[in-house]
């Protein structure tokens, strides 16, 4: 038996320091990892680990003013594949492909990439998701999500608007109350172990989402479908380009119905609403897109015609330079400076008085009477009621008028001005200057957003809009309504008669430019009762084939609308 | 008689109580941090979330009987049967062609109806009892050059073997070193030993030389790859450091204090076979920086029960057991530690009496009953 001598021992304890210095520097390699380095490290396992899921808030609905839902949402699937959980890979390519109609190299690509959640499809009908759902395959994902739907597809589709991939107004009300709809989206932060299943022991932060409120608009469905009904109507046997018919309430600007037909259909916003002949490259396409969605009501403006004799008239009896009773003559023309300017009537309307001229919708009448007034108080007036601003109404793109400058107005111009040409405005405009000449000189904003409600109807909040009261004399108000509801009663306006109602109105039939290429705009401004004045209503038919006069194309339109809607406003007939 | 018996079980009235209760302790926080790193994967692979903990456990108890049985087997006993011990246990290398069970795309078990055990596991108790036998043997033929190679070659021509047999060059480098360092303290020479480590060094840096030249896609072996991949030193996901990267993150994430027992992310499937090489990270991630190094201290405090009770020992054959145990034991720990903190490239080292693993458990507990068995029989002057 040996014993260990010194040397072994010496060697041992050497060994030992070996051992010491190793481990000394493993703990410097530990703290370096651990303290030094740890914040590198901890985020990126926790970007390893941590899933941030968005939960969508539900956009809010639109309605009517009666509660009527006219932009919903749908419930809608994305269909994600998780790689890690995925089982039998074959099974869901084959599934997806089939169900989600997906060409199989597209849905092999994104199955067999290595990632933590690949999206495969969003927009999915419910019934689809449900479908993938029963097939019961690990690692394959359907999130419901929201998708706007409108029940109406097209009813209005011009004010309405549509949204986008993410749920966001692309035009129309959807952008106006983006803000008020789209509500708030919610956050889900989970852990997930290596196969991405989430961990129910280690808490999720959850943040709610808060659902948008719901708009409740002015519009009325059904005066909006009858007025819809009644501008197809006269688009398809006039031929017409297009036809707008507004309908608002002159006391306060609630805008009724905004029709521009042809509509386009709301839940399938991307597709041109009649066909193509020859094929576009993209870039033209969405330029025709671009052009379906406006809204010409609001966004084009046009050259109003006789229906702005309302404003020459209105202008005149303010001021005074004419009365009711004033006398002219009509020669068939007038000779303005070294220009003749003629009457529609070729033979002229002899001797009249202002209210005759008027019912005779008399050029002669007008540019004596805008003469009279002078450029100054023709632009005083034009301002007054509103004309060189826009009207303020809530949809986004709204255009201004075009109009002369002040210092290049002459004779002649102020002449063309007088019977409503040689200047643009939107036919709202037009829409709002008359409410304020018929509903006692308050010039209302027109609008079409009243208050937002929660789920339950209550009130979240009540819009206000501008009022500017007195533009006009109560006086000058009250004698407009009697010669415009004559207009209708005796003059060119009577197909706008409407049966057991004072109806006021005014037509007009304006020639576009260039003139003489025989396109004509057709209008008719009508209100009823004319006493007191509920609702008014526009009618402007674009490029109506065969003839094209106000009185006869457009005038119609609005009695059609008028003896639907007034009973249904419940206006009461009047004794006369 | 009865006195004699008496003396054989309690020895010279010296027991190494601190080492003795450091083996108990390591068995059961091994055992605790194996069912928090296990019990996820495991619930999910084999729906029983204590499958890990409860095999550990059976190959626990079980070793602590073996280690009571060694640490009454006297010095003379073992030497007497060192000669068939060391065959045996070489010999077990070759059941591999007959028996071989191959796990994880290795070829490192043998199968015997359903136990399975790694014979390199065996061949380091081997090597250690051998060498120990010799160097008390031939104290003297030793000193000479022939006589220290050829001690070092009765280590060295088993760890060949485990690594042509079994391709597991990890186990191979650790008996290598566990025959260097207990032929180095046998000798009492320096200068062969410190010029044999000068010629290794210069090697790896050679071969570190060359590996950088090498981009990982054309590195041909898996090996040469992980240590390719370890030099780029970067710490994005590849296939070849998918393991490693996990394990630095688990370690990173751990921060001072941990995440606290049972709430690392990292087990849940992200760092693979976590209850085994990889277990370290896992104590990391869990009890931060301050369990980590208290493990590191508990390794150090268990080497340094070694190197006393060696030092101390009451003949030679005895010493150089514990030795070979010491070295054993450091070699792994060192590793194991550095190959998770991406110190060294990656090779599969398990840590001591922590890592799943049965054939371990048991061999280093028979270990442990050897060294125990030492310290019973050191004279107290």
């Amino acid at each position: 038996m040996q014993v260990s001598k010194a040397y072994h021992r010496r060697k041992i304890v050497l060994y030992m320091f070996v051992v010491i210095i190793l481990f000394v520097c493993l703990t410097g390699v530990l703290v370096n990892l651990m303290i030094f380095d740890s914040e590198k490290y901890i985020e990126k396992a926790n970007e390893l680990h941590e899933r941030e899921r968005d939960i969508k808030a539900a956009r809010g609905k639109i309605l009517d003013r009666n509660g009527v839902v006219i932009a919903s949402n749908k419930t809608v699937c994305t269909i994600s594949v998780v790689y890690n959980q995925i089982e039998n890979h074959e099974e869901v390519i084959e599934v997806l492909s089939k169900e989600l109609e997906l060409s199989k190299e597209e849905v092999t690509k994104k199955v067999m990439k290595v990632s933590s959640r690949e999206k495969i499809k969003s927009n999915v009908l419910k019934e689809v998701g449900d479908r993938i759902r029963e097939y019961n395959l690990p690692g394959v994902k359907i999130d419901e999500d929201y998708k706007r739907y409108y029940p109406y597809s097209s009813l209005a589709s011009k004010v309405l608007g549509f949204t986008g991939a993410d749920n966001q107004g692309i035009v129309g009300l959807e952008v106006t109350y983006e803000d008020v709809l789209k509500g708030k989206s919610g956050k889900i932060l989970t852990v997930t172990d290596a196969r991405g299943i989430e961990l129910e022991a280690v808490a999720e932060k959850r943040l709610e989402p808060v659902a948008g409120k719901n708009l409740v608009t002015s519009i009325d469905v059904n005066i909006q479908k009858y007025a819809e009904q009644a501008a197809k109507k006269v688009l398809e046997s006039k031929e017409a380009k297009r036809v707008s018919v507004i309908i608002m309430n002159p006391q306060n600007g609630e805008i009724y119905a905004m029709v521009n037909v042809p509509e386009y259909d709301l839940n399938n916003p991307f597709e041109l609403n009649y066909i193509l002949e020859e094929d576009v490259d993209s870039k033209e396409y969405q330029n025709l897109l671009n052009k379906m969605w406006r809204n010409e009501s609001i966004n084009d403006t046009y050259e109003p015609g006789s229906t702005f004799k309302i404003f020459t008239a209105t202008a005149g009896l303010e001021t005074k330079v004419i009365t009711p009773n004033s006398t002219f003559s009509c020669p068939g023309y007038k000779i303005v400076d070294d220009r003749r300017i003629r009457c529609h009537k070729a033979g002229g309307h002899g001797a009249e008085n202002f209210v005759e001229g008027t019912m005779n919708s008399c050029n002669p009448v007008f540019i004596d009477t805008g003469l009279r007034l002078g450029v100054d108080k023709f632009y005083e007036y034009f301002e007054k009621l509103g004309l060189f601003e826009k009207t303020g109404v809530d949809l986004p793109g709204e255009a201004g008028s075009i109009m002369h400058k002040k210092e290049n107005v002459g004779n002649v111009e102020l002449a063309t001005l007088s019977f409503g040409q040689s200047f643009q405005i939107t036919p709202l405009q037009l829409l709002r200057m008359t409410s304020a000449v018929i509903n006692g000189g308050n010039l209302i904003t027109p609008h079409l957003g009243i208050k937002t409600t929660d789920n339950s109807g209550n009130i979240i909040d009540e819009f206000e809009y501008d009022v500017t009261e007195s533009v006009i004399t109560l006086e000058t108000c009250e004698t407009m309504k009697g010669i415009l509801e004559k207009v209708v009663a005796e003059g060119t306006g009577k197909n706008g008669y409407v049966e057991g109602y004072a109806v006021g109105g005014k037509t007009a039939t304006s020639e576009k430019l260039p003139r003489g290429n025989g396109k004509y705009i057709s209008s008719y401004l009508g209100f009823a009762p004319a006493n007191n004045p509920q609702v008014i209503g526009i009618c402007i038919i674009d490029e109506p084939e065969g003839i094209y006069y106000g009185g006869t194309v457009a005038a119609p339109v609005m009695q059609e609308i008028f003896d639907n809607i007034l009973p249904y406003l419940g206006i009461e007939k009047s004794a006369k | 008689m009865i006195d004699k018996i008496r003396k054989g079980i309690k020895g010279n009235g010296y027991f190494d109580y601190s080492l003795f209760f450091i083996i108990i302790f390591m068995l059961c926080f091994g055992l605790v941090m194996l069912y928090s790193t296990s019990s996820y994967t495991a619930q999910i692979k084999y729906g029983n979330g204590a499958r890990f903990l409860i095999r550990q456990l059976v190959f626990d108890v079980a070793g602590v009987g073996v280690m009571l049985f060694t640490c009454l087997l006297s010095p003379s006993f073992i030497k007497k049967f060192s000669n068939y011990i060391y065959l045996f246990t070489v010999l077990s290398i070759f059941l591999v062609y007959p028996l071989g069970v191959e796990l994880n795309g290795a070829r490192r078990w043998v199968g015997i109806g359903p136990m399975t055990f790694q014979p390199a596991e065996l061949v380091k108790i081997g090597v250690i009892i051998i060498i120990a036998f010799l160097a008390e043997k031939m104290t003297r033929k030793i000193r000479t050059f022939k006589g220290s190679i050829g001690l070092m070659f009765c280590g060295w021509i088993p760890a060949g073997l485990v690594y042509i047999c079994t391709e597991n060059l990890s186990s191979a480098l650790i008996i290598a070193g566990i025959t260097f360092i207990m032929v180095f303290v046998a000798s009492p020479n320096y200068k062969g030993y410190l010029a044999f480590i000068a010629f290794v060094a210069v090697v790896v840096i050679g071969v570190i030389a060359y590996c950088k030249t090498l981009d990982v896609n054309d590195a041909g072996t898996f090996r040469v790859q992980r240590v390719v991949t370890w030099l780029n030193g970067d710490t994005t996901i590849t296939d070849e450091n998918f393991q490693v990267v996990q394990g630095l993150y688990a370690i990173g994430s751990g921060g001072l204090f941990g995440k606290g027992l049972g709430k690392s992310v990292q087990k849940l499937g992200f760092v693979p076979e976590a209850e085994n090489d990889m277990i370290y990270t896992i104590i990391c991630e869990e009890l931060g920086i301050i369990g980590g190094i208290s493990v590191i201290l508990l390794f150090l405090f268990m080497i340094w029960r070694f190197m006393i009770i060696s030092t101390n020992a009451s003949d030679l054959f005895s010493s150089m057991v514990v030795v070979g145990v010491m070295a054993h034991i450091s070699i792994q720990v060192i590793l194991n530690i550095a190959v998770v903190t991406a110190s060294i490239p990656n090779t599969g080292v398990t840590l001591p009496f922590i890592s799943y693993g049965g054939t371990s458990v048991l061999i280093l507990l028979a270990e442990m009953g050897m060294v125990l068995g030492v310290s019973r029989r050191i004279k107290i002057e």
